[in-house]
């Protein structure tokens, strides 16, 4: 398994973060002194905790521990699972589901949106309208409900609610055995009464008949505009996410069974990690790619890095993500299992394109094309003891001798190039009447050049410079390709971590244990008032709503035992001028807007983040501003991983570093290439290309004319060498 | 992807009895290298008269070989239409729908165009009575023709197969 050094020696394994997907649960272990190991075993899924604490295991054996010794001296553990968003996937759940909404609204589920009718799918299924299709709904239509009532936009009372619909409702829902009711009515955002009078009844006739059925708001959990997402996202509350909390009482038990004393918590879409007993949990269906954005935003704070660009190459796709100011963007209406949610998510663009995708020749026009399908963590052909049978990047890679086939996975899956040749040959390179390596070049080169397309254009595309951003490059593929997709774009450095692999799982152990609570507004702050008449009733009405936001925050780590005075509490709006449609994300500097100083405060951040995204020319605060939504975070401090920090040396390699040089292929020609175990690297050494440097879980492969440097913290700063 | 599907696959295709997702992956993949002529096969099977179909034409309708040079659009109950660069309308049974009274027959009440500006044209084969089109146009509109197959160029230039003649199936 792959670890940061070789020697065990002692360590007290201070954080633990733990990856539980389809196929395997995944570990990454950290000691006090940032030194790190990671280990690997089967996913359990009917008792999670099982695969959980044989990964724990896996890991701990690296420093000669069992789980009994190191559970102990644990300090932090993240856990994310799989069985949620299985559920969701498969729209299967151990728990019925019934539904209350607004008289005329039953097909909202079924209906759905046009965008829901694509969303997940590639890029010419999304393009193509007979591909297109909505997809189940998660609850059937025989268990939803109408209920006469209607709030308008603005909160008023339109219809009342009818209260023998609700009775009558309820009763029909109970007797088809629903184990939760979720309610949720239009526009309860901005007025919930309706929805807690129809609680009151439905919780009296709970009560009278004697049962355990569980009453959920819409109002309560996501008081957010748009029901589709909104009506989605209570529904995966009910159906996915609250099944799951046995699951994950498991794991905690697993922990307190093996003599640790540590509360595990879980991973969440908004970029910070959640107790286990958390209110809101289907925000946890949602952590995967994050984990990597969190990670890069720690080191960057700890390393001085404001802005940086994410990127990581998995098996299956490429996930990219914009870090300014040491924040990032939220998207408030994230896609999971094909359904639109409205859960705050870590903004990432990602692209159906790894080192697992297919490589195949299209027939009509005889070009070769890559995925969207890929073998994932099966690799591909040259993977024997998988049974891929369709070649992929990697097997391109292997064919060039970019990847040593004896050391793929750190030697743990066997690799034959002999395969990967014939195979290349067969399916690609014949077809297309073209030598084989030359073929495997092609291969990589379009990937490459669609990488770095897919990349510019989420850069360039929101107006930035790549000049003024890091690259960071991390993921199992993500060095392989670096020199490829980062090649012209003009980044001021690009910087790959050694620990590139396991960048995700040390993402999660950085996260900050974090609640975050939205509600949608509606409140203008016309220009024509003075700021003190503002502060009366706009600052006023955001100030209340913030308190509640706050209130619901602290509930939340009341429900671990923490106290307001340990939570650092951050506000947060979404502004425009009135009459516009897009609104910007703003971290406001005052906790209150209810004087005309600090309203005045939160305005002129609001311009200056206006003016930094648009341009001053584009500011119009004549027009008035509207807040479109308010959000508290509270972060409490959670230990973190250390990042290493070694001694320099020169730049010259130490001997123990070489490995036996071999050949590789680069653009239609044999080099012989010096090969160097990354790990044995040493901080102030320099390399020029052709290289390949070679880790246990990764391989980073620098091209001809290019160089790079590893830093004192074990980065490497990878450059051309023009 | 499958080079070729198996014969069962495309019947199920045929008669619309694929799921959701095997469907999908059909039309998200490269297209099967003999889908045509195994959709043709299936299609020749279900026919009661002997004539090779060169390619389906529309629903219940084929372009079939008379003889080498002699193409014609031919319905599945074997009524027989017209060339195949002909439009077989003109030789079908013609049902104009053009007074409020004919759109209720088969329309709400005011969910339908006004007579005056569009009227239904509904064409049923001679021989077995089927309603094999509809078109709604403006009255006076001359008759659509929709499809005039290049069979030439698709069989020389697309599948690169011959055209089937009569002694071929005979």
């Amino acid at each position: 398994m792959a670890s940061s050094e070789d020697n065990p020696t002692d360590h007290n394994a201070e954080i633990l973060s733990i990856d539980a997907g389809g196929t395997m649960t995944d570990t990454f272990l950290m000691d006090k002194d940032g030194k790190f190991t990671v280990g690997k075993a089967k996913t359990t899924p009917e008792d999670e905790s099982r695969g959980f604490i044989n990964s724990s295991q896996d890991a701990l054996e690296d420093w000669n521990l069992n789980v009994e010794e190191g559970f102990p001296d644990l300090v932090s553990t993240v856990y994310s699972g799989t069985a949620m968003l299985n559920r969701l996937v498969e729209r299967e759940s151990e728990v019925d589901v019934g539904i209350l909404i607004t008289g005329g609204m039953e097909d909202t589920l079924r209906m759905g949106r046009g965008r829901q009718s694509y969303t997940g799918f590639s890029y010419s299924d999304r393009l193509h309208v007979n591909t297109h299709k909505h997809p189940e709904p998660l609850i059937p239509r025989d268990q939803i409900r109408g209920v006469r009532e209607r709030i308008d936009v603005k909160g008023n009372e339109l219809v009342p609610i009818y209260e023998d619909d609700v009775r009558e409702s309820v009763n029909d829902l109970l007797d088809r055995g629903v184990d939760h009711i979720a309610v949720m009515f239009l526009h309860a955002y901005q007025n919930d009464t309706h929805e807690h009078r129809a609680k009151e009844i439905a919780e009296e006739i709970i009560a009278e008949r004697d049962m355990d059925t569980d009453v959920m708001l819409s109002s309560e959990y996501y008081p957010t505009l748009k029901e589709l997402p909104r009506l989605n996202t209570l529904a995966a509350e009910a159906f996915a996410a609250e099944p799951s909390r046995h699951q994950l009482q498991n794991v905690q038990d697993a922990v307190d069974d093996h003599g640790g004393e540590v509360g595990v918590r879980v991973m969440a879409s908004h970029g910070g990690t959640v107790d286990i007993h958390a209110n809101e949990l289907a925000r946890t269906l949602i952590s995967g790619p994050i984990g990597g954005m969190i990670g890069a935003n720690y080191f960057g704070e700890k390393l001085g890095y404001e802005n940086m660009v994410c990127t990581d190459i998995g098996g299956t796709s490429f996930d990219m993500g914009i870090i300014i100011g040491n924040d990032w963007d939220i998207d408030y209406n994230p896609e999971m299992a094909r359904l639109l949610l409205s859960l705050p998510m870590v903004n990432m663009e990602s692209v159906g394109a790894g080192t697992g995708s297919y490589v195949r020749v299209n027939p009509t026009f005889d070009k070769i094309e890559l995925g969207p399908e890929s073998a994932g963590d099966q690799v591909g052909v040259s993977a024997v003891e998988t049974d891929v049978e369709t070649v992929t990047v990697t097997d391109c890679h292997v064919a060039l001798g970019w990847i040593d086939p004896e050391n793929f996975l750190g030697g743990d899956m066997p690799i034959d190039r002999e395969v990967a040749l014939e195979e290349i040959e067969e399916q690609v390179a014949e077809p297309l009447d073209m030598g084989v390596y030359e073929a495997a070049q092609g291969v990589v080169d379009i990937l490459e050049n669609k990488l770095r397309n897919d990349l510019e254009a989420v850069v360039t595309g929101e107006g930035y410079a790549p000049s003024n951003f890091k690259c960071l490059s991390y993921g199992g593929g993500g060095p392989v390709h670096t020199a490829g997709y980062t090649k012209d774009l003009g980044f001021d450095e690009v910087l790959i971590p050694e620990w590139a692999a396991a960048f995700s799982a040390f993402g999660c152990g950085a996260a900050d244990f974090e609640y975050r609570y939205d509600q949608t507004t509606n409140i203008d702050i016309d220009a024509d008032l003075s700021m003190e008449e503002a502060a009366e009733t706009a600052g006023e009405q955001l100030t209340d709503i913030w308190k509640h936001l706050e209130d619901k925050v602290a509930a939340e780590f009341e429900n671990s035992n923490i106290g307001r005075d340990e939570i650092d509490f951050q506000y947060h709006i979404l502004g425009q001028y009135q009459g516009q449609l897009n609104a910007i994300d703003i971290e406001s500097p005052v906790s209150r807007v209810d004087t005309a100083e600090k309203l005045e405060r939160l305005l002129d951040t609001f311009e200056n983040a206006y003016r930094r995204q648009y341009s001053e020319e584009a500011r119009s605060p004549e027009l008035g501003h509207t807040v479109t939504q308010a959000s508290v975070r509270g972060v409490r401090d959670v230990v973190k991983p250390e990042i290493p920090t070694e001694e320099t040396h020169g730049p010259e390699p130490p001997a123990g570093a070489h490995k036996e040089p071999r050949e590789t292929y680069w653009d239609g020609e044999w080099v012989e290439t010096d090969i160097y175990d990354l790990h044995a690297l040493q901080p102030g050494n320099e390399i020029t290309g052709p290289a390949v440097l070679e880790g246990a879980a990764t391989t980073f492969v620098l091209p001809p004319g290019h160089e790079t440097w590893l830093d004192e913290h074990r980065v490497h700063h990878l450059s051309d060498s023009a | 992807m499958p080079e070729s599907y198996p014969r069962e696959h495309i019947e199920d295709l045929v008669d619309d009895n694929l799921e959701w997702n095997q469907l999908h992956d059909m039309m998200s993949d490269f297209k099967d290298a003999d889908r045509f002529q195994k959709v043709r096969d299936v299609l020749q099977e279900r026919v009661d008269w002997d004539d090779p179909i060169i390619i389906p034409y529309a629903d219940h309708l084929y372009v079939v070989a008379k003889s080498d040079d002699k193409w014609i659009i031919k319905c599945d109950c074997g009524h027989e239409f017209c060339e195949h660069d002909e439009n077989w309308k003109a030789d079908a049974l013609i049902n104009v729908r053009d007074t409020e009274e004919e759109y209720l027959d088969i329309y709400p009440e005011n969910m339908h165009p006004h007579p005056d500006y569009m009227e239904l044209r509904e064409f049923f084969c001679p021989g077995c009575k089927t309603l094999l089109e509809v078109t709604n146009v403006m009255p006076g509109y001359p008759l659509i023709h929709e499809f005039e197959p290049d069979i030439e160029t698709f069989y020389n230039e697309w599948i690169d197969e011959p055209i089937p003649t009569p002694e071929q199936t005979a």
